[in-house]
C-alpha cells in the first residue's frame, strides 16, 4: 500500500505536475493549441527519460558493477542501489544455503547406511555414497533411472510396490555378491519414498559363527557322553559282568570323562581370556626357567620317543607367567603329538638383531600342515585331521587359546609348514616387552 | 525416454522395460545360484534353479505378448520401435540364459547323485561363472541405463570368457588322458562349462541390442572395428 502511494506521489510530482504546469503556462500565454502541443512534448520528454533509465537499468542488470551506481542519474540511482543491495543479499543467502546443502550432503555421505530417495514412479532422485556401494547404483548419473531396473533381485519390485516397512527386504548386493544387505522402505512426504539399506554381512557371519560354535561344543561333549552312557546301560542291564570286564569298562569311562573335563577346562580358559583384554598381573618372566620347565614337561609327554632340544638366548619377557606357560606348553605338546617317534623338536628363545623383537619358536620334524589349512588352524574346533587330533587327546581349542593369550601380550603368531617336513610356530614379542639388556 | 502426447504410451514402453529387467533379475539369480550349487554340491539349490525355469518361461510369453500388442495398438516409430524390437530379441536371449542355468543345475545334480569326485570341483568353473554373471549383469545394467559404453565393455569381455572356457577344456583333456575313468565326469563338466560360455554369448547379444536401441546401429555379426566406429 505504502509503496503504491509513494509511487503515485512521485509520479504526480515529477511527471504530471510539470506537464500540467507547462500546459497551463502555455495556455495562459499562447492559447489552447499551443498548450496541447507543449503538453504532448513534455510528455514525450518524460517518457524518453524514463525509457532511458529503464534501458540503463537493464544494462546494469546484465553486468552489475558498483562504479555505475555513482554516476547513475538521480531517479535511477536509488533504484539501482536498491537492486544492487537486493542482488548482493540474494547471492549471500544463496551461498549460505549452498554451504549448508554441501555440509548436509557430506554428512549424508558419511552415514554408513545407504539412503536413496525415489519418487512415486520409483525414479531415483538422490542417494548417498553408501547407497551406491550397497545397491550398485552410480550417482548422480543414475538420477531418473527407475530403481528396480538396477536392483533386479527377484521380489524387490514387489516389496517396493507393497511398501510395507514392517519386514525389511534381504538383498544380496548386485555389486558384491558375498555381502548381504537389508533394505527398508519408508514413506517420505506425500509421494516419495526413502530406501534405507543396512550392511548385515558381519552380523550374519557372527550369528552363523555362534551357532557353529554351539554345535561344535555339543558335538564334542556328546561323543564321550555317549560312550559313558553306553557303558552305564551295560552295567544296569547286565548284572553279571566279571571283574576284568568291569575294570576295563570303568577305565574307558574314566578316559572319556577325563576328555570332557579337559574340554570344559579349555572352554573355561577361552571364555576367561575373552572376558578381559589384559592379563590380571604381569611380571618379568625368566625365559631360561620357563624353557627348562617346558623341556621337562615335553620329555615326560614324549616318553623318550623324540629328541628335544632347548636353546635360550634372550632376556626375560614381561607378561603373565601362567598364561605364557599355557601358550608355549600348547605349542610344545602340539609339536610332540604331531611328530612321529624318532623325530626332533627344537625350542628356541632369541632376540632379533634389527628390531629387537623377541622370538619364541617351536620347530618340529612332524607331519606338517597343508597350506590351505594354515589360515584356519587357530579357529576353534578347526581340525586338519579329525581322527588324529582326537586319538592324541586334542580338544581342538589349543591354538585358539594360544592365539588369545598372545593377543593379550601384543605378540603375533606365525606358522611355517610343509607337509611331510614339519612345522615351525613362531611367537614374536614386541621389543618393549623384553627386559632391556644391562 | 522421449515424451509422447499420450502419457499412456510412455507408461506402456516403461512397463515393457521394467518387465524385461525383472526377468533379467530372475535369470541373474538363477545363474549365480546354479554356479554356486556346482561348487557347493547343494542339491536343494539345484532343485530350486531347475524349478524356477518355468517362471522365466512364463515371463517370456508375457513380454512377447505385450510387445505384439504394443506394436499393433501404438504403431511405434524410430527409437520406440527399436526398443520394442530389441526387447523381443532380448527376451529370447534371457530365456536361453535361464535354460543354461537350469542345465548347469541339472548337470551338477547328475554329478552329485552319481557321487563322481575323481576330478576336483574346478575353481576355473567358478571363475568362468563369475565372468559370465558379471557380463549378464553388465548387459542388463546397460539396458537399464541405456549406456552404450557399458554395452561395449560387455561385448569386449566375451573374449576373456572364451579364453577361460578353452583353459577348462585343456585341463579336462589332461585329466581324461591321464585316467580314462574320468571321461564320463569330464564330459559332464564340459557341458557345464559350455553352458556358462553360452551365457556370455547371450549377454553379448543383449549388449548389442542396447547399442541398437540407443544409436540405431545394428552391430550384430560385425567386427570389433565396426563396433568402435559406433562408439566414435
Amino acid at each position: 500500500m505504502t509503496g503504491g502511494g509513494r509511487w503515485l506521489a512521485s509520479f504526480l510530482l515529477t511527471t504530471v505536475l510539470p506537464i500540467l504546469a507547462f500546459a497551463v503556462l502555455a495556455w495562459l500565454s499562447h492559447g489552447s493549441a499551443w498548450a496541447w502541443a507543449l503538453a504532448a512534448l513534455a510528455f514525450a520528454l518524460v517518457a524518453g527519460i524514463r525509457s532511458r533509465q529503464l534501458s540503463m537499468l537493464s544494462q546494469w542488470l546484465e553486468s552489475p558493477d558498483d562504479s555505475r551506481d555513482a554516476d547513475a542519474d538521480r531517479g535511477g540511482g536509488e533504484v539501482l542501489a536498491k537492486l544492487g543491495r537486493r542482488l548482493r543479499d540474494d547471492a549471500r543467502s544463496r551461498e549460505t544455503v549452498e554451504a549448508r546443502l554441501r555440509s548436509f550432503r557430506e554428512a549424508m555421505d558419511a552415514v554408513p547406511d545407504g539412503l536413496v530417495i525415489v519418487d512415486a514412479a520409483h525414479r531415483i532422485h538422490w542417494g548417498n555414497r553408501a547407497a551406491s556401494h550397497h545397491l550398485g547404483i552410480r550417482l548422480p548419473r543414475d538420477a531418473g533411472v527407475i530403481i528396480e531396473h538396477l536392483v533386479r533381485a527377484p521380489g524387490f519390485a514387489e516389496y517396493l510396490a507393497a511398501s510395507d516397512a514392517g519386514v525389511p527386504f534381504v538383498l544380496q548386493s548386485p555389486a558384491a555378491r558375498t555381502r548381504v544387505y537389508t533394505v527398508r522402505v519408508l514413506p517420505l512426504g506425500e509421494r516419495n519414498k526413502l530406501l534405507v539399506s543396512i550392511d548385515v554381512t558381519d552380523a550374519r557371519r557372527v550369528d552363523s559363527m555362534r551357532s557353529t560354535f554351539v554345535a561344535n561344543v555339543s558335538h564334542e561333549l556328546r561323543t564321550p557322553l555317549t560312550v559313558v552312557s553306553g557303558f552305564l546301560e551295560h552295567f544296569v542291564d547286565d548284572g553279571v559282568l566279571d571283574a576284568e570286564q568291569r575294570r576295563q569298562f570303568a577305565r574307558l569311562m574314566s578316559d572319556q570323562t577325563a576328555r570332557m573335563l579337559t574340554l570344559v577346562d579349555d572352554l573355561l580358559t577361552l571364555s576367561r581370556l575373552e572376558a578381559d583384554d589384559a592379563p590380571a598381573s604381569e611380571e618379568d618372566v625368566d625365559m631360561a626357567d620357563l624353557l627348562a620347565q617346558l623341556l621337562a614337561e615335553g620329555q615326560s609327554l614324549s616318553d623318550g620317543r623324540h629328541r628335544l632340544e632347548v636353546n635360550c638366548q634372550g632376556p626375560a619377557v614381561r607378561g603373565n607367567r601362567k598364561e605364557l606357560h599355557s601358550a608355549f606348553g600348547n605349542l610344545v605338546s602340539n609339536a610332540i603329538r604331531y611328530t612321529p617317534a624318532g623325530g626332533s623338536i627344537r625350542i628356541e628363545w632369541s632376540v632379533g638383531d634389527g628390531d629387537g623383537a623377541g622370538t619364541f619358536s617351536v620347530c618340529d620334524s612332524g607331519v606338517g600342515i597343508a597350506a590351505e589349512h594354515l589360515p584356519r588352524v587357530t579357529e576353534r574346533f578347526y581340525r586338519v585331521d579329525r581322527g588324529r587330533s582326537r586319538e592324541t587327546g586334542g580338544t581342538g581349542l589349543g591354538l585358539a587359546i594360544v592365539k588369545h593369550i598372545l593377543l593379550r601380550h601384543q605378540a603375533s603368531l606365525a606358522i611355517e609348514s610343509e607337509v611331510g617336513h614339519g612345522s615351525t610356530f613362531r611367537v614374536v614379542f614386541p621389543s618393549w616387552r623384553l627386559q632391556p639388556a644391562d | 525416454m522421449s515424451d509422447h502426447l499420450s502419457k499412456q504410451f510412455d507408461l506402456e514402453l516403461e512397463h515393457i522395460r521394467s518387465r524385461i529387467l525383472q526377468m533379467g533379475g530372475l535369470v541373474e539369480r538363477q545363474l549365480v545360484a546354479a554356479i554356486e550349487a556346482f561348487s557347493s554340491g547343494s542339491l536343494e539349490t539345484m532343485e530350486q534353479v531347475i524349478d524356477s525355469d518355468s517362471e522365466v518361461n512364463a515371463h517370456e510369453v508375457g513380454i512377447d505378448e505385450e510387445c505384439t500388442l504394443l506394436i499393433a495398438r501404438r504403431q511405434p516409430t524410430a527409437r520406440d520401435l527399436r526398443l520394442v524390437m530389441a526387447v523381443s530379441r532380448i527376451v529370447t536371449d534371457l530365456e536361453r540364459s535361464g535354460d543354461k542355468a537350469a542345465k548347469i543345475a541339472n548337470m551338477s545334480r547328475k554329478l552329485q547323485r552319481a557321487g563322481r569326485q575323481r576330478i576336483p570341483r574346478l575353481s576355473d568353473i567358478h571363475h568362468c561363472g563369475r565372468l559370465a554373471t558379471d557380463m549378464l549383469q553388465g548387459a542388463l545394467d546397460a539396458l537399464a541405463r541405456m549406456d552404450v559404453d557399458a554395452a561395449q565393455q560387455v561385448i569386449g569381455a566375451d573374449k576373456a570368457l572364451d579364453e577361460a572356457f578353452n583353459a577348462i577344456l585343456r585341463q579336462l583333456i589332461t585329466y581324461m588322458l591321464e585316467d580314462p575313468r574320468t571321461i564320463t565326469e569330464a564330459l559332464d563338466i564340459i557341458w557345464i562349462a559350455k553352458a556358462i560360455e553360452r551365457v556370455g554369448d547371450h549377454a553379448t547379444n543383449i549388449a548389442e541390442n542396447v547399442i541398437y536401441i540407443v544409436s540405431g546401429v545394428d552391430v550384430r555379426h560385425t567386427g570389433a572395428a565396426r563396433k568402435k566406429a559406433v562408439e566414435a
